[in-house]
């Protein structure tokens, strides 16, 4: 079990943060809805870095979600990277307001899902498993056979 | 027969009704999602027939109709008209022409359903529960698909009254002698966002769109492109054709406040990073205005964490961005996948050659951080063995993407005998991506970033990579490259079309040019009508396999290009015009692919069971042959036309190509019409 959003964005690294654009600046609410009550938390990037406070002002995008939707907490696994931004837009349970541009930089943000691998380990078990068969796996991934063949 | 506005598309049948196949994707489709899957006129009871259709634009359609089916006609007084259009919503107009001379009664009857279908799950059977609200005070029918909060739904509203039932809508009418009825259906699509609005409205992107009609869309469009002026019949009505095809294939993401290419009907009606790419870098004389919005899209939505469901990695380009239930379930795909390995270094490439174009260096400083980010994903994700090549293996091992570049059915990548090789795998066409990749990102370094000692690095980079690759791949024996690397560096002795990319993509060393372009315009790999993906003779070749045999109009023109870098003009023209004779014997409508059949044996494109089109990057081929055989390129400030055109094509022009010199003309003959000229 990760940290919460609370957790999370309390001890948000105000330092440098290299995989933010240099060019993008912007502000981004969070809307955290519980019973009736909101908790804000506002962030400010500009120049790579990442300033949070608490605050009910406008911004110019505001993600809204509640605490938790069908027992699932929405912003804690935003936060923990289980749930991806978009993902969670298209299944309505973050809404947005404003510039939903600003909204992708919460993946750079966040943290990345626990377990992912980098590439490379793929790569090394490949050179020390080298009497393991070749991979001729199919994708199941298709409902229809089209001319594109690996298209999901 | 469909209409289309971007992402939002209805497929139909030949009297416009809409009945569930289990196979092919037919209905109203929007944001990947079905939102009509039944859709059917009758008349007293009876199906209709069509006379004939007036496809009038991409997105717009006139059926004439009469009661009764083919087989059996009913004595027709009375025809019916259905006209049809798409754009943020579908629109039908039914009229009832009654050509008797005694006031006539009918019962016009319009089925109506939806199962809500995934596109990506067309022709399984998945229930969903679908709630009708019949509305008959306000003349409309709601449909509703709704799980957890994920809420799509079409309304259908009348605009005379109709008795609403929750099947349909029934219109009991009377018509005069020589009188006619009409009504209009308006079909909106919601997606459920706060409060039951559509997402959309809350998105700044989205109040931006310009509601102008999309007739002066299309006519803006067709007048901003060149104007071709060609003696070869057909050629003038195929470009126009490829033009209007590119203009129904760009949608407006919900996060952009542009429109880019999609990838084609029916299967691939959104985002996808590779299509997007080569079709704005196929369209780069005439259309150039794609290329900005795809790159700020893609940067928008480049990768950021490492994960292995999405396929994701911190500066990867996405493979496709999916709207529809299971990706925002993540059952199946997801919403945003990255599983190519292509996509990240043309990213820079086609920035780069936006720039050559365009001239616009604010765009190059703008997306600095995305293209420095793509350019470190080389090496820092790409390269999975550590040997200095671009590999792929996917981490979703359930529903990603077995192959990872532009051949991705999962059987693509075999050596002659039809051995699969292991994973992680190298193809060589994406070194060759890789190696320009670099090249042209340091000469963005160093003229536009002011980071010369990251272009130094760069430049050597991508020398001592054209330098490895040409000793590994090499296969010295048979003269041609390796197909693939395996990951212990053995090479995959295919002979295929991916080698015409890497004549493309300038990573062939000169004194091999000539030998990769005598295969690909040899017997085993050219048809005739194109080079095949797959040569002939080795074990898994097939006509009729898309990646073992077939033959692509956009991987010949990705290739014609290589053949014209490396100065083979002859062998560049032999497969411009191949894929012309193609299309132009088709009629006009450049197929996605067609089999890999010896031309001489067939006397016609054969056409895949698959094949679909529009296609992007089909219709972009088109144009970027045009270009290829023009010879276009820009150098400095200028336009450089050096035309190789193909024999009997006489008189080539096109006129006023935009790019950084504003609008400059391009003149060429074939060489049999200059000798005519000469000899008088």
């Amino acid at each position: 079990m990760g940290a919460t959003a609370e957790q999370y964005l309390r001890q948000l690294d105000t330092g440098r943060r290299p995989d933010l654009p240099e060019t993008t600046a912007g502000t981004l609410r969070l809307d955290v809805r519980d019973d009736g009550s909101t908790d804000h938390w506002y962030l400010t990037i500009a120049d790579q870095h990442v300033q949070v406070t608490r605050s009910a002002e406008d911004a110019e995008l505001v993600v809204r979600a509640d605490r938790a939707v069908f027992d699932r907490a929405v912003f804690d696994r935003m936060v923990r990277g289980e749930l991806h931004p978009g993902a969670g837009l298209l299944r309505n349970e973050v809404t947005v307001h404003g510039n939903v541009q600003l909204l992708m930089l919460l993946r750079r943000i966040f943290s990345g899902p626990d377990g992912a691998r980098h590439p490379r380990e793929l790569g090394r078990a490949a050179l020390a498993g080298r009497t393991a068969p070749a991979g001729g796996a199919v994708s199941a991934g298709r409902a229809v056979t089209t001319a594109r063949g690996g298209r999901p | 027969m469909h209409v289309i506005a971007g992402n939002i598309f209805a497929i139909t049948d030949a009297q416009g009704d809409i009945e569930p196949d289990p196979q092919l994707p037919v209905g109203l489709f929007a944001y990947d999602t079905r939102f009509l899957s039944h859709w059917v006129l009758r008349i007293d009871g009876e199906r209709t027939n069509a006379l004939s259709r007036d496809d009038l634009t991409y997105f717009e359609t006139r059926f004439f109709l009469v009661p009764g089916t083919a087989s059996h006609y009913i004595d027709a007084d009375v025809s019916i008209i259905r006209h049809r259009s798409v754009h943020d919503c579908f629109h039908e107009n039914i009229t009832v022409l009654n050509h008797s001379s005694q006031p006539a009664e009918y019962t016009v009857r319009l089925e109506m359903a939806s199962d809500f279908t995934d596109i990506v799950e067309v022709g399984q059977v998945r229930q969903r529960a679908v709630e009708v609200a019949a509305d008959p005070a306000r003349q409309q029918l709601v449909l509703r698909y709704q799980r957890e909060r994920f809420i799509r739904e079409t309304t259908v509203c009348s605009t005379v009254p109709a008795d609403v039932d929750e099947q349909g809508m029934t219109f009991r009418i009377r018509i005069p002698p020589e009188g006619r009825w009409e009504t209009d259906l308006h079909v909106t699509v919601t997606m459920g966002g706060e409060e039951g609005r559509d997402l959309r409205a809350d998105l700044q992107s989205h109040q931006h769109a310009l509601r102008t009609g999309m007739d002066e869309d299309l006519s803006r469009w067709l007048d901003r492109a060149p104007q071709l002026v060609a003696e070869r019949a057909g050629l003038e009505e195929l470009y126009q054709g490829s033009l209007a095809d590119l203009a129904a294939l760009r949608y407006q993401p919900f996060s952009y406040r542009e429109r880019v290419p999609i990838g084609g009907l029916p299967w691939a009606m959104g985002l996808f990073g590779r299509d997007s790419i080569i079709t704005c870098l196929q369209t780069m004389a005439f259309t150039p205005e794609l290329a900005p919005s795809t790159l700020r899209m893609l940067a928008l939505v480049q990768g950021g964490q490492l994960d292995d469901w999405l396929e994701e990695e911190p500066g990867k380009i996405l493979a496709h961005l999916r709207y529809g239930e299971t990706g925002a379930f993540r059952e199946r795909t997801s919403a945003l996948y990255y599983g190519a390995a292509d996509t990240t270094p043309l990213f820079v490439v086609l920035l780069d050659e936006y720039e050559r174009w365009s001239g616009d260096a604010d765009l190059v400083r703008e997306l600095r951080h995305p293209a420095r980010m793509a350019l470190d994903w080389i090496d820092e994700y790409g390269d999975l063995t550590g040997d200095g090549y671009v590999r792929y293996q996917r981490r979703n091992e359930r529903y990603g993407a077995v192959n990872q570049s532009w051949k991705n059915s999962p059987d693509a990548i075999v050596d002659a005998h039809g051995r699969q090789p292991a994973f992680p795998r190298a193809t060589c066409e994406l070194q060759g991506y890789a190696y320009d990749a670099k090249r042209r990102g340091a000469r963005l370094a160093r003229e536009f970033w002011g980071d010369l000692a990251y272009a130094d690095r760069l430049e050597r980079e991508a020398a001592a990579l054209k330098e490895r690759f040409n000793r590994d791949f090499w296969l010295p024996h048979r003269g041609y490259y390796a197909l693939a690397l395996d990951p212990y560096g053995e090479p995959v002795d295919a002979l295929a079309s991916n080698m015409g990319h890497l004549l493309w993509s300038g990573i062939v060393a000169d004194d091999r040019a000539e030998a990769v372009a005598e295969h690909l315009v040899g017997p085993r790999l050219f048809s005739g009508w194109g080079v095949r993906t797959f040569a002939t003779g080795q074990r898994t070749y097939n006509p009729v396999g898309a990646h073992l045999g077939a033959v692509w109009p956009s991987d010949n023109a990705v290739i014609a290009a290589g053949l014209r870098r490396y100065r083979l003009d002859a062998q560049a023209a032999r497969i411009a015009a191949g894929v012309f004779d193609m299309t132009l014997t088709l009629g006009g409508e450049v197929p996605e692919v067609i089999a890999g059949y010896e031309r001489s044996l067939t006397t016609y494109p054969v056409q895949l069971a698959t094949s679909c089109r529009p296609q992007a990057w089909s219709s972009g081929s088109l144009l970027m042959l045009l270009a290829t055989v023009l010879g276009l390129r820009p150098t400095g400030d200028n336009l450089l036309v050096d035309p190789a055109v193909p024999e009997g094509f006489g008189r080539l022009e096109l006129l006023d190509i935009p790019g950084r010199w504003g609008h400059s003309d391009a003149y060429a003959r074939d060489r049999s019409t200059e000798r005519r000229h000469r000899l008088r």
